[in-house]
């Protein structure tokens, strides 16, 4: 009677585990098959692989051919970063100002404003593609890193200055009040005072706009020159060729999931970091 | 400095937080604004500080209009509620930020900081983070950083009201004493009206965004205007009775369900004519009833001692009175007692507006 007890409660608690285990086996099994198909060389029925090494990744060193010309795997990825931290600051500096005065000054037309952003964050940024091309024609950015950046950046910046506007939400008027009396013009409260309170505000709207364009393919695909690669287009340019090396592809996207996990891992003290407020009983 | 408010209004779209409030606050006095919760008094405060504009009307510093100055362009020190310290700076730097801001070399800055740590007793803790600092330890790093800046005027919002029981009354003490001996004009919000009696050289009674008086405590106490400052300021609140006001014979009588007497008429202003009845509020202190010995009559409903003093409700029908007697009254529930109502300090109030009906002078 005992161990039937026991053996009934162990079951009970082993339920969530195989729940969970289920739900995340698609998932798991393709992350491994990614695993393998990165490390693993000369691989029997497209999976197994015979041996372990590195041979996958020997455009660390070696340039990449695609069609008629070719290119590096650190130009590509330079090219990604630059395009990526570009449109992460971009967002992080529009999203904190108007995050600012979205949450503390008030004027005609703030709610408006607000609903409005949340509509622009629904439009799909591929339908502004063709007036996105022209405007950057116009103001000569067109096939130059930034100024596609400036673009991507525009569509995450709706939904950032949104959280932007939460994090300065979270901060008692006081405080503010406090450092207006002290001497801050509306300028220094927002630099002096609520930019150090919000750090993860700023590394939250940060990554934001670093992550998407980092993974963006359709922008730079569209409004770079072939000639230019960032990593995205770099893996379709070599997925478009007719033999396919999917090892040295796993490989490559290995490389290319690293620095967004690095920037998680480097801001995510920043982003945990939040400031209690004084008062006893004040939030 | 002097601080005048002239014909003051805030209204908030249709809600008139401040309404029609005109106040003048000598140099050097403390005054406290007292009131409710959404009386007003932090509206008042807020605008004086210059983060409101004034729908009408105007602030005065020393008899200039400073309606058009930022906060920041005013002088002032402000202590919040919440304290609102910076929680990423150190108490030092929390209370050199006004002077850094005002660009002064860091070898003044720490002079002066540590000038006012000593006085406020707070040199040791000027390392920590506010969040290392426990409320009333906060409560004096925010007054440290009002006052560094030597301002001409101090406006302290309910300062004291997120401190315990205990470290509120010595903060009572130590914060009038520290007004004098600095001198500076200040302004003190809160809505317990003790607070407001102990600390403040006069107290501006607001009510739903309207002065109600202005007076030393002693003058609120003593003489209040209306009902509302009679029910406001004093523990327990003052026995509000109906009762009418009649001439008979030339002389004013107070008739009440349970009691009638006689009044000189020499304290009333504009006695009702002969054969008029006018309806009145008869107002008594629960501490100026004479329990023992008179006329009147109350059953003893509930007995609680306070130590010192011990609080009965008497029942006169079915009319409730309070009354604040000596402890060694012993009296049982349910016992009859008699009490008299001593004629110099009764208050009469129109039913109508609330207003005093008593001249202020004779007594």
């Amino acid at each position: 009677m005992r161990t039937y007890r026991g053996l009934m409660r162990y079951l009970e608690g082993a339920v969530p585990y195989i729940l969970m285990a289920i739900v995340s086996a698609p998932f798991l099994t393709m992350y491994i098959g990614f695993f393998l198909r990165a490390f693993g060389e000369g691989a029997v029925l497209g999976i197994l692989p015979r041996k372990w090494g590195f041979s996958n990744f020997q455009f660390l060193w070696k340039p990449i051919a695609w069609g008629l010309g070719q290119t590096t795997m650190w130009t590509a990825l330079g090219n990604t970063i630059l395009f990526a931290v570009t449109s992460g600051i971009v967002v992080t500096v529009i999203c904190m100002l108007a995050g600012y005065a979205l949450s503390r000054v008030e004027f005609r037309g703030r709610n408006f404003y607000l609903v409005l952003q949340l509509v622009l964050h629904a439009v799909p940024g591929q339908i502004l593609l063709i007036a996105v091309f022209f405007l950057l024609l116009y103001v000569g950015l067109l096939h130059r890193i930034p100024g596609v950046a400036l673009a991507r950046a525009s569509l995450e910046i709706p939904l950032g200055i949104w959280m932007a506007k939460g994090f300065f939400d979270g901060i008692p008027w006081d405080v503010e009040r406090s450092a207006m009396v002290d001497g801050c013009t509306r300028f220094q409260v927002w630099y002096k005072i609520f930019l150090p309170l919000v750090k993860p505000g700023i590394a939250a709207v940060f990554i934001w706009g670093f992550l998407f364009a980092w993974h963006d393919f359709i922008y730079v695909y569209t409004l770079l020159p072939g000639t230019i690669k960032v990593m995205s287009t770099l893996i379709q340019s070599l997925l478009a060729t007719e033999v396919i090396d999917y090892g040295y592809l796993a490989a490559l996207s290995l490389i290319y999931a690293v620095p967004p996990l690095a920037l998680f891992v480097f801001l995510q003290r920043a982003l945990l970091k939040v400031p209690v407020f004084g008062g006893k009983g004040i939030g | 400095m002097r601080v005048t408010l002239k014909e003051l209004s805030k209204y908030f779209g249709d809600v008139r937080a401040v309404d029609n409030l005109s106040l003048d606050i000598q140099d050097k006095e403390f005054v406290a604004l007292l009131g409710p919760s959404g009386c007003g008094k932090t509206t008042t405060l807020l605008t004086i500080a210059g983060f409101y504009k004034p729908t009408s009307g105007s602030v005065l510093f020393d008899g200039r209009v400073v309606d058009h100055l930022a906060p920041r362009e005013r002088n002032i020190g402000m202590v919040f509620q919440s304290y609102a310290l910076y929680p990423h700076l150190n108490a030092l730097d929390n209370i050199a930020f006004p002077l850094k801001l005002k660009g002064l070399a860091k070898r003044l800055r720490e002079e002066r900081v540590k000038k006012v740590a000593t006085l406020l007793q707070i040199e040791d803790l000027l390392h920590r983070r506010p969040a290392e600092l426990s409320g009333g330890q906060q409560q004096r790093v925010a007054l440290a950083r009002a006052l560094v800046k030597e301002p001409d005027l101090l406006l302290l919002d309910e300062p004291l009201s997120n401190l315990d029981a205990k470290l509120r009354i010595a903060m009572r003490a130590e914060l009038k004493r520290l007004q004098k001996d600095l001198g500076i004009t200040t302004i003190f919000v809160t809505h317990d009206q003790i607070e407001a009696m102990t600390m403040a050289d006069r107290i501006a009674v607001l009510d739903k965004g309207r002065l109600q008086q202005v007076g030393s405590p002693e003058e609120l106490y003593r003489y209040p205007a209306n009902t509302f400052v009679a029910g406001f300021i004093g523990t327990p609140p003052m026995n509000l009775l109906e009762a009418y006001l009649v001439v008979q014979e030339g002389k004013p009588m107070i008739m009440a369900k349970h009691f009638g007497f006689p009044l000189p008429a020499e304290i009333i202003r504009d006695l009702p004519h002969g054969g008029e009845r006018r309806e009145v509020l008869f107002g008594i202190r629960p501490e100026d009833i004479r329990l023992g010995h008179g006329e009147i009559r109350g059953e003893v409903y509930v007995v609680e001692p306070l130590g010192r003093d011990v609080l009965i409700t008497l029942k006169m029908g079915e009319e409730i009175i309070k009354v604040l007697a000596p402890a060694d009254l012993k009296l049982q529930t349910g016992e009859i007692a008699k009490l008299s109502f001593p004629p110099e300090k009764i208050h009469l109030f129109d039913n109508e507006t609330g207003e005093s009906l008593l001249r202020r002078n004779p007594r």
